[in-house]
């Protein structure tokens, strides 16, 4: 129970190998400790992982959450997250979806769910209001995501896996509409559970604590959203698919296995080509009103279209200009049930490895006639896809070449090359769940495809991205989607980057670092709202919380410091944050000595300003942000990650 | 006057159907305002060009005085190009 509005104030706890259930406990203080989604999901694994455990132990713990502002009304808030240990990196991972199902779980009852356990057959859980049933997914199993949603179409909110995730590939994910939870392998956990499918469905609503304040707030919200040159102009008439030119223009677009940062054939595989030539419509997540998701036409079939990651790392990064295929091979990795990133990642690094002639895999730089036959052998794990299947770290354990295998902790790297905007270098290495874009601070945004900073400084670039993976973190706990939190970036900023006032304040930004430290670290000065960033008012008029830019700021340092001593705990060490020496050694443009990432120089000064030693919080750290785990635990958990392995 | 050639990206491209243009433009602030007149001028866009984000030659350019010589390639991005 909760005396908060805006949460349903339940916590469902599911044991799969028993096929029983109970409330978990959770309490106003871990709400407002907390707020919801990742942070929850970080907090509640936190407290239950042990040093070494694994993510295909019965133990691991799928934790499924929604955030408060869920079901509230709020613009773009129907986003719930899935937490659990990553088969790919071992690890916590935290995998984002802005399909229904985090509504319908609401609707019945509960702000969250968590799996335990291991089902002997496979099995669908149908979760109501007032009960939980057990189904048998024996005639589900081997069906794709498609058509397994085609089976369950009767329920309203779903969470399936395809034959990906059956067959745990360590990058399957988990689909809810067209949907994706898609980084970090929370499919495979699925999948070693048995667990094919999820529905959710009931009547409940949340209640809200003050409704005339909360709907004034809304449709000013929807306003700034459809006014901001970002999420009102660039983002519908061009999805994230928008990004290609200004990759390529800045020298970021990931190109043959990220060795170079520009790509000749470009315009083909662009969000204008897509835009022009095969878009059928817009699409969105439930509740949006940005709308980038594209919906084009494969086979005669309307589905949803690739985002920039797909097109990025299937075109330029494999040296492919053919969109008609990128379109085909989305759907065909989604149906399947792959993340299209660490999939084509590993795809890149075998075409690799085949040209340096240390293994040859079947696929091959610009030759693509085979790939879709490559994704199945990953999905079902024959012959040389079952290789592929594992990722690109244990491919680089097992054949070589780690220096260009491109991950960070195991996770492979999103379509945006460092070495031309070496602040999302720093954010790939220091990313709590690996070679994540969005976990990293997305400082790309920042760094020339929104404002225009100085890409290749490493000055300021710590203090920024810090205030940014903590912001973004909190975003996303509150039930936001994150392409919301560019709106928290002046319009004029933006929309008019030749003015003096915009060059002199971008001129400016790498030296404010040491302000936004202060603010970060005391974070009881901004005790103010700003309109830009409406997330934190919402949150107040929805649930009563106390809420404000001070406490997102908070809540997002928690819940960054919180995966990442839990990462600690599992047993990752102290020199984790890398990246392969593709990206820090070598020169991307040879006459240019700045094309680097410089990163043991960002990350001293990241360190210092998170309170980190070595890549790991201090005690002291843990203490100011709340965290009430027991020493002991804290003590051998540093004590080990300082071992050399 | 050079003869230039140029590619429009982004919002420019979606909003003009324009992908590629030939402009004779001594400069880049002229080659923007012949751009303001064809696009602008013309409703296809409400987009002023003023506010491109530019690159000639494959170089980001923030001089609106940068002369052009023939057979310069100019890229026009519409401002936000984040996503």
């Amino acid at each position: 129970m909760t005396n908060y509005k805006g949460y349903m104030g339940k916590v469902l706890f599911v044991d799969l190998t028993k096929q029983t259930w109970e409330e978990f406990p959770w309490t106003d203080k871990d709400r407002e400790r907390t707020l919801g989604g990742k942070i929850m999901a970080g907090d509640i694994l936190l407290h239950h992982i042990k040093p070494g455990m694994k993510a295909f132990d019965a133990d691991n713990w799928l934790v499924v959450t929604t955030g408060p502002l869920t079901g509230c009304g709020c613009p773009n808030t129907s986003r719930f997250n899935i937490s659990t240990i990553s088969p790919l990196t071992n690890i916590v991972t935290s995998s984002n979806c802005g399909g229904d199902f985090g509504l319908t779980l609401k609707r019945a009852g509960y702000d969250a769910v968590i799996f335990s356990g291991k089902s002997e057959a496979p099995v669908t859980v149908h979760i109501t209001c007032d009960d939980v049933q057990f189904e048998s997914a024996e005639e589900l199993w081997g069906l794709t995501t498609g058509e397994t949603q085609e089976k369950l179409a009767k329920y309203p909110g779903r969470l399936v896996i395809g034959p990906a995730g059956e067959n745990k590939v360590l990058y399957a994910c988990v689909f809810s509409n067209e949907r994706t939870a898609g980084r970090g392998g929370v499919g495979a956990v699925f999948g070693d559970k048995k667990l094919k499918a999820v529905t959710a469905f009931g009547t409940k609503l949340p209640a809200i604590h003050n409704e005339e304040k909360l709907k004034t707030l809304n449709g000013k919200w929807t306003k700034l959203l459809h006014t901001h040159p970002l999420t009102g102009r660039q983002l519908p008439k061009l999805g994230s698919a928008g990004l290609v030119a200004p990759m390529q223009a800045h020298s970021i677009l990931a190109t043959k296995n990220f060795s170079a940062g520009r790509f000749d054939g470009f315009e083909k595989v662009s969000g204008e080509e897509l835009a022009e030539h095969h878009l059928v419509s817009n699409g969105a997540c439930t509740g949006c009103v940005i709308r980038c998701a594209r919906r084009v036409n494969v086979d005669g079939k309307v589905v949803k279209g690739p985002e920039l990651e797909t097109l990025g790392l299937l075109g330029p990064n494999i040296l492919n200009d053919d969109i008609e295929k990128i379109l085909k091979w989305n759907y065909e990795l989604d149906e399947l049930g792959m993340d299209s990133i660490s999939c084509a990642g590993s795809v890149a690094f075998a075409m690799e490895l085949a040209e340096k002639g240390v293994h040859d895999f079947g696929v091959h730089f610009g030759e693509t006639d085979n790939l879709s036959q490559m994704f199945e052998d990953i999905a079902f794990r024959r012959g040389e896809g079952n290789e592929l299947a594992d990722g690109t770290k244990r491919m680089s354990e097992k054949f070589g070449g780690k220096e260009y295998a491109i991950h960070a902790k195991g996770m492979e790297l999103a379509a945006y090359e460092p070495r031309h905007a070496v602040g999302q270098g720093l954010g790939y290495a220091t990313a709590n769940r690996g070679g994540c874009h969005l976990n990293a601070g997305y400082m790309v945004v920042v760094e020339g495809l929104g404002l225009d900073v100085n890409s290749l400084t490493p000055h300021g670039k710590a203090a920024i991205g810090i205030m940014f993976q903590n912001l973004m973190e909190a975003v996303s706990a509150g039930g936001s989607c994150m392409f919301t939190s560019y709106a928290v970036l002046p319009g004029f900023l933006i929309g008019k980057p030749n003015l003096l006032l915009t060059r002199i304040v971008l001129a400016a930004f790498p030296y404010v670092g040491p302000v936004v430290n202060l603010l970060s670290h005391f974070t009881k000065v901004p005790q103010i709202n700003i309109p830009l960033l409406p997330h934190a008012i919402a949150v107040k008029h929805a649930t009563g919380m106390r809420s404000n830019m001070a406490k997102y700021l908070t809540w997002g340092a928690y819940g960054y410091n919180c995966e990442r001593i839990a990462n600690v705990i599992l047993g990752q060490k102290a020199d984790a944050d890398k990246l392969p020496k593709r990206l820090t050694d070598e020169l991307q443009d040879p006459n240019n000595p700045k094309t680097k990432v410089p990163l043991e120089q960002m990350k001293k000064v990241y360190y210092r300003a998170r309170g980190w030693k070595d890549g790991i919080p201090t005690w002291h750290r843990l203490k100011t942000l709340g965290f009430d785990i027991d020493k002991s635990v804290y003590d051998q958990a540093v004590a080990a990650a300082r071992t050399p392995e | 006057m050079a003869k230039v050639k140029v590619k429009l990206f982004g919002v420019y491209r979606v909003d003009t159907h324009i992908s590629d243009i030939e402009i004779q433009a001594e400069k880049l602030s002229d080659l923007l305002e012949a751009l303001n007149k064809i696009a602008v001028g013309e409703q296809k866009s409400s987009l002023s060009f003023t506010d491109a984000t530019v690159f000639v030659n494959g170089e980001h350019c923030k001089k609106k005085r940068q002369k052009f010589n023939d057979g310069d390639e100019v890229w026009l991005l519409s401002p936000a190009s984040g996503g």
